[in-house]
């Protein structure tokens, strides 16, 4: 019942933030309308963020408590974070194409964020390079917590680094707050939309866990 | 390019991987109904033995 | 006061077992230097692109031979059974992270100690400098610090020593961001000033990657 609220919300606002990007917010001067790649940006970033997080909670919960319903949340965090990071990352290459002439440039922001896909790259090979089930979701917890914790020293030295020599600032246009609110809408639309494929994920990793389980039992009879 | 090729580009490949990402899912729940419907089998079939 | 004895009772036992056979730090000197050689038929026509890259080329040996000593930091224990023998003894997981971790950073010096000296020597270049040391020693602290953890982990997969440059690489990202840019300021003799932030950065890198390893080792070889 619950997830068909959300589901619904989470089309009603997808549509409410395509008529923001496209209809409401103006179009930057300099870049034109390819500038409107900034509303898909800026949340797919975020979502990555936030999944490290949620897979930052997921881990320590799973090493103290040993309840697999948290290294659910944490694998699924991942799963969903590494498809955000990834499109993070596609998307600011298009977008860098246009503005710089180039499909990639070293700023901070795609810098930091392929950093951060290959951390995430690095909590799926471990899980999958290790034998028994249990051990993997420690193995990865043990990743996703250490690598949580990396990412903000990552995002600071990036950060540090780049600006001794700046590049092309995203747009020097300035935010008109029309476009403030647009950006708004859209983090909240793929936040929800987020939340949404997130429990799908979860329920899933939990119905395979405990299918495995069931399956274990039925052997051994 | 013209340059809103880009940003139809843009969008179009982030909600394929959306769209993507959210197929793969529904697969992997269908395959798993699948498991749920053959270990209900296999269970009724040790409940007939017994 | 005991911690601290067990903790060099394991490092002194890896670093017996290192005098008897040299294989760690032989091996990894080697390859050091073997580096070093193709990286000066890559970039050594031009002695100005050398001290472009001078700064880059050496934290990049380092990370890959930091990759082989960290290897080398669990892998002959779990092949030996004797991962299991230190942890019947009476010690706490904690002190195999820390004994382990400071046997690591030892071997590490050495080999820096030697290659840094045939570095300058090879390529012209001022890298005697206490700058220069200072940045060395944080950033492989925060190597061996990050390493020994991923080493312990890596060895008890089934892909061993293939796992741990997956991920000790993203991870240090940071601090060889910093020891690059920092060495590049010492190699071109500026004051420290011009490297603080760089050193601050190496600094609380290794500040969070002692506590935080030391805090989750138990984790990774309980059994």
């Amino acid at each position: 019942m619950k997830s068909k609220i959300l589901l619904w919300v989470s089309l009603l606002l997808m549509v409410f933030n395509f008529y923001m990007i496209f209809i409401y917010a103006p179009i930057e001067r300099e870049m034109g309308i390819v500038q409107k790649i900034f509303y898909l940006m800026v949340p797919a970033g975020w979502l990555a963020l936030l999944s490290f997080v949620i897979v930052l909670i997921g881990s320590i919960l799973y090493l103290v408590k040993r309840e697999s319903r948290w290294d659910a949340l944490a694998f699924s965090a991942a799963e969903t974070g590494i498809v955000f990071t990834t499109m993070t990352l596609i998307v600011g290459s298009t977008w860098a194409r246009p503005v710089w002439g180039v499909w990639w440039v070293w700023e901070p922001r795609l810098t930091a964020t392929l950093v951060l896909w290959l951390i995430y790259l690095a909590y799926f090979l471990v899980r999958s390079f290790t034998a028994e089930e249990s051990r993997a979701a420690r193995f990865s917890a043990i990743v996703g917590i250490v690598g949580a914790i990396d990412v903000p020293i990552v995002i600071l030295a990036i950060v540090v680094w780049r600006t001794q020599h700046p590049p092309a600032l995203i747009f020097q246009g300035g935010l008109a707050p029309e476009m403030l609110q647009a950006l708004m809408v859209s983090i909240a639309a793929f936040t929800v939309l987020y939340v949404l494929i997130l429990i799908q994920r979860v329920s899933l990793k939990n119905d395979a866990t405990e299918i495995a389980r069931l399956k274990g039992l039925l052997r051994e009879d | 390019m013209e340059s809103s090729g880009y940003l139809w580009t843009a969008f179009s490949l982030a909600w394929a991987l959306v769209f993507g990402y959210v197929l793969l899912l529904i697969n992997r729940q269908r395959g798993l109904r699948h498991d749920i419907e053959a270990l209900k089998a296999t269970l009724k079939e040790k409940e007939g033995r017994k | 006061m005991t911690f601290w004895r067990k903790v060099f009772t394991i490092t002194w036992k890896d670093a017996l077992s290192e005098m008897r056979t040299r294989e760690i730090i032989f091996t990894v000197l080697v390859f050091t230097l073997l580096i070093f050689v193709l990286f000066s038929f890559a970039f050594g026509s031009n002695p100005e692109t050398m001290s472009l890259v001078a700064p880059g080329l050496l934290w990049v040996t380092f990370a890959f031979s930091g990759v082989l000593s960290l290897n080398r930091a669990f892998i002959p224990e779990k092949e030996q059974g004797c991962l299991e023998g230190l942890m019947v003894c009476p010690v706490s997981r904690e002190v195999i992270y820390a004994g382990k971790m400071l046997s690591s950073l030892l071997f590490m010096l050495i080999i820096e100690a030697i290659a840094l000296p045939t570095f300058a020597f090879l390529f012209n270049l001022p890298v005697l400098s206490l700058q220069l040391i200072v940045i060395t020693i944080l950033t492989t602290i925060g190597f061996v610090a990050v390493g020994t953890l991923f080493s312990a982990l890596a060895v008890n997969t089934k892909a061993r020593e293939m796992v741990l440059p997956i991920l000790f690489f993203p991870i240090i990202a940071p601090i060889i961001i910093g020891a690059v840019n920092a060495s590049g300021s010492a190699l071109a003799g500026e004051p420290w000033q011009n490297m603080l932030s760089w050193l601050q950065i190496i600094a609380a890198f290794d500040v969070i990657f002692l506590v935080v390893p030391f805090l989750i080792f138990a984790f990774v070889i309980e059994e």
